[in-house]
C-alpha cells in the first residue's frame, strides 16, 4: 500500500520539475545516484523510475544505505539501474562502518545474494582505509570484480591501489580536489575514474571552466556526471541536474560531451560482469 | 571592535582572574578564556551605524517613511482588501505573526521573518531571492499568496486613492505617473524607508559585552550566569558563532543545517537555489536599471553569486536579536520553540547533512542543563520589545 502522500509526491515531482528530457536530448548517465530507507517512505519505487526515466537518464549507478532500495528499482527496471552496494545499513553508518565488525558479514551476505557492479559510496580518509574493513572491501570488489566507488581523500585512494593495484575506483566528487590534484591522481593511476557529483564549480552558468577543459581533454574517458540525491528531497533535483549538466556539456566538443555525459559509464560499467 | 578594546577586555581578564575568587563573586563564577572574550566582543558593539541605502533615493527621507508606514498597516494594497503587510509583520508580535507559515490570501510555504534590523540584510527573504529591501517590499504585494496584486493594480491604487497620491507627491516630488512599474518601485522605496527605521534596541547581552569591554566588574556580574554558562557554549564547543557571526548573529548567508524542506508532501521548497534564480533574473534587483546607486557599488555581490548544487535546499541564516520573541522557527515555522531550536543542533540528525556540505555540524550532544543555559543566553538577546508607536506624519491624512 502506497501512501497517499508518496503518490501526491511523485506527482508533484514530476509536474514541477524543470523540463522533461526529450529523445533528441544528451543521453546522461548518472553516476551517483542513492536511494535511500527515508527516500523510499515517501517516494515508491515505481516513481522513483519514473523520475529517473524523465530526467533522460541512460542508466544510473544506485547505492543506497539498507541495500533494499537498490534492489527494488533494479527489480522494476534493470535496463536503467546498475546496482552499488553501499556498506551502510543506515546512513549514520558512515562514520562508523571501516571499525564495525559486523559489517563484513553483512556485505558478504548482500553479494551472495543479489548482483551488483559496485561497491560504495563509502566514505574512507587517510590512514581508515588500512583498517581491516576497506581492506576487505577492496578483496570482496576483486573478488567480485567490482568497482570501488569511493568518497575519499588523496590518501585514502592511493592506500586503496596499494591493497589491489589493479582495482578500478570510481573517486566520488574526485575527492572534491581542485583540476591539478585530481590530474596529478589520474596520471598516476589509469584505473581511476572520477565523478563530479555535487559539485558546480567546473560547469557554472553553462560556461566550463578552462582549468576543467584542460583536464577534460586531457583524460576525455575518465569523468562521468553525477546528482548525489542524499535526501529524499534531493529526488526532486534529479531532473534539473540532469539538465544542467547538458548546459556545461554543450560546452564541450560533441564527442568529449557525450563521453562525459555517458559513454564512460558504459564503458566503466559495461565492462563489468553482473553477478 | 577596536584592538584597545579587546586589549583593555583582556587586561580586565587578567585582573579577574589575579583577584581572589569566592562563591559569592559573581564576576568569577563563570570565567571566560582570553579567546571566549575576543569572541564575545565580535558580537557587539550594539546598535550599528545608521547608513542610508544608496539604491534607493528616499532612503532616510521623513516623508518617504511617512508614507511607508501608512502603507505598511493599510490594506489596500492588497487582491482583496484585507491584507497588509502587518498581518505577517505585526509590531505586537515583534514584527512577525506567530504563525508556522503565514497566510495571506491563503497560506504560504514560510515563516514570516521579522522585519527588525532588515536594513542589515545582504540578502532578503529565506531564500535571498531579492538584494535589496525596496524589492523585498514589492515582492509580497504581487505574489498571489500574499497580497495578489498586480503592478497596474498597485500602480491605480496610488493614483486614486487621494492621501496615496498626495504622500506619492510629497515624497518623489512628481504625482504618480502611468509607468506603473516606476510607480510600483516607489511604493517600495517608500515601505523600504518605513522599514529602515526598525533597529532593535539594547539588550542584556548588549551590556554584558560593553562591561566585559571596559572591564566593569559590577556590570559583567549583573549578566546572569546561566547566560554566561550558554554563551560558553554559543563561542566555544557549540561553534554557533561560526554563523551566527557578529553584532547582529548572523553572517547573513544561506546553509543546511538539516531541516527537512518538503513545502508540502510531494512539493520541494528549493530555498536558496531558487533564490538564486530569482534574484539574477529580478528587475528589481541591484544590477537593474530601477536602482538609484549609481555607481552599482552596492551590486557587487549580485554580479558575483552563483548557483551551485550545494544551495537546494539551504535557507538564511537569521539574526539572533529577539529569537526569544520571534517563535516559531526555520524558514517553514516548523520547530516550535527556542528549547527544540537548542534541541535540533543537540541531537542533529547528520545522515540530513552532506559531508562535504556543512561541516561544522555535529551534534552537540548538550546536557538538559546547558540546554538550558543555551536558552537563557538566547533570551537575553531581547530589547524588551518596545511598543510601536505610529508617528504623528504617518497617522495625519495627506493635505
Amino acid at each position: 500500500m502506497v501512501p497517499r502522500h508518496a503518490r501526491l509526491l511523485v506527482a508533484s515531482a514530476l509536474a514541477m520539475s524543470p523540463l522533461a528530457a526529450t529523445a533528441a536530448d544528451l543521453p546522461v548517465f548518472d553516476a551517483h545516484v542513492h536511494y535511500s530507507h527515508d527516500a523510499v517512505e515517501v517516494l515508491p519505487p515505481a516513481d522513483a523510475i519514473a523520475v529517473l526515466r524523465k530526467a533522460g537518464l541512460k542508466r544510473a549507478l544506485v547505492s543506497s544505505s539498507g541495500d533494499d532500495g537498490t534492489q527494488k528499482l533494479v527489480a522494476l527496471a534493470p535496463d536503467l539501474i546498475l546496482p552499488s552496494l553501499r556498506p551502510y545499513r543506515t546512513r549514520a553508518d558512515v562514520s562508523t562502518w571501516v571499525r564495525d565488525e559486523t559489517l563484513v558479514p553483512w556485505l558478504e551476505e548482500r553479494l551472495a545474494k543479489s548482483r551488483y557492479v559496485a561497491i560504495g559510496e563509502f566514505h574512507v580518509y587517510g590512514a581508515d582505509a588500512d583498517l581491516p574493513n576497506p581492506r576487505r572491501v577492496v578483496e570482496l570488489a576483486k573478488k567480485h570484480r567490482l568497482v570501488l566507488h569511493a568518497h575519499s581523500d588523496v590518501d585514502a585512494i592511493e592506500r586503496l591501489f596499494r591493497h589491489d593495484p589493479r582495482a578500478r575506483v570510481l573517486w566520488a566528487h574526485s575527492g572534491f580536489e581542485r583540476p591539478d590534484e585530481v590530474r596529478a591522481m589520474l596520471r598516476r593511476h589509469r584505473n581511476l575514474w572520477c565523478d563530479l557529483a555535487f559539485r558546480s564549480e567546473h560547469g557554472s552558468d553553462g560556461k566550463v571552466d578552462p582549468a576543467w577543459r584542460s583536464l577534460f581533454t586531457e583524460f576525455p574517458d575518465r569523468f562521468m556526471v553525477g546528482t548525489d540525491s542524499y535526501t529524499p528531497e534531493r529526488w526532486h533535483y534529479v531532473v534539473e541536474h540532469a539538465n544542467w549538466s547538458r548546459a556545461w556539456l554543450a560546452d564541450l566538443p560533441k564527442d568529449l560531451a557525450e563521453r562525459i555525459a555517458w559513454r564512460n559509464g558504459e564503458a566503466l560499467f559495461g565492462a563489468a560482469p553482473a553477478r | 571592535m577596536t584592538r584597545r578594546a579587546v586589549r583593555r577586555a583582556l587586561a580586565a581578564f587578567a585582573l579577574a582572574l589575579a583577584g581572589v575568587p569566592s562563591p559569592a563573586d559573581d564576576t568569577l563564577a563563570v570565567a571566560f578564556t582570553p579567546d571566549e572574550i575576543a569572541k564575545i566582543l565580535a558580537h557587539g558593539p550594539w546598535p550599528p551605524e545608521v547608513k542610508r541605502d544608496p539604491s534607493n533615493r528616499v532612503s532616510g527621507n521623513a516623508d518617504a517613511i511617512a508614507y511607508g508606514e501608512r502603507l505598511f498597516f493599510d490594506t489596500r494594497l492588497s487582491a482583496n482588501g484585507l491584507v497588509s503587510c502587518a498581518r505577517c509583520h505585526q509590531p505586537g508580535r515583534h514584527w512577525t505573526d506567530g504563525q508556522a507559515r503565514s497566510i495571506g490570501l491563503s497560506p504560504g510555504d514560510r515563516n514570516a521573518p521579522s522585519v527588525v534590523d532588515a536594513r542589515l540584510n545582504r540578502w532578503f527573504g529565506w531564500d535571498g531571492a531579492n538584494d535589496n529591501l525596496w524589492a523585498q517590499s514589492i515582492r509580497p504585494m504581487l505574489d498571489p499568496r500574499e497580497m495578489g496584486m498586480t503592478e497596474a493594480a498597485v500602480a491605480r491604487t496610488i493614483r486614486e486613492v487621494p492621501d496615496f497620491a498626495c504622500r506619492y507627491r510629497r515624497t518623489f516630488g512628481r504625482a504618480p505617473g502611468t509607468d506603473d512599474r516606476r510607480v510600483v518601485v516607489d511604493v517600495g522605496k517608500a515601505l523600504a524607508a518605513f522599514q529602515e527605521t526598525l533597529a532593535s534596541g539594547r539588550t542584556p547581552f548588549d551590556e554584558f559585552r560593553d562591561a566585559l569591554a571596559r572591564g566593569d566588574r559590577a556590570a559583567i556580574a549583573r549578566y546572569p550566569d546561566a547566560a554566561k554558562r550558554g554563551l560558553r557554549i554559543f563561542v566555544g564547543r557549540g561553534s554557533c558563532d561560526v554563523c551566527h557571526t557578529g553584532p547582529r548573529f548572523t553572517n547573513g548567508e544561506f546553509h543546511d543545517i538539516g531541516i527537512a524542506h518538503f513545502a508540502a508532501p510531494g512539493r520541494v521548497d528549493p530555498g536558496r537555489h531558487g533564490g538564486i534564480a530569482t534574484v539574477r533574473s529580478s528587475p528589481f534587483n541591484l544590477l537593474g536599471r530601477h536602482s538609484d546607486d549609481a555607481a552599482r557599488a552596492t551590486a557587487t555581490s549580485t554580479r558575483h553569486v552563483a548557483q551551485e548544487h550545494r544551495h537546494f535546499g539551504e535557507f538564511r541564516v537569521p539574526s539572533l536579536r529577539n529569537v526569544a520573541a520571534t517563535a516559531p522557527y526555520m524558514h517553514d515555522g516548523s520547530v516550535k520553540t527556542l528549547a527544540d531550536v537548542v534541541r535540533h543542533y543537540s541531537e542533529l540528525n547528520e545522515e540530513r547533512l552532506h559531508v562535504h556540505g556543512e561541516r561544522i555540524l555535529k551534534p552537540l550532544r548538550l546536557t538538559p542543563e546547558e540546554r538550558a543555559d543555551l536558552v537563557a543566553f538566547l533570551e537575553t538577546l531581547g530589547d524588551g520589545a518596545p511598543v510601536f508607536r505610529h508617528t504623528e506624519r504617518g497617522r495625519l491624512e495627506c493635505e
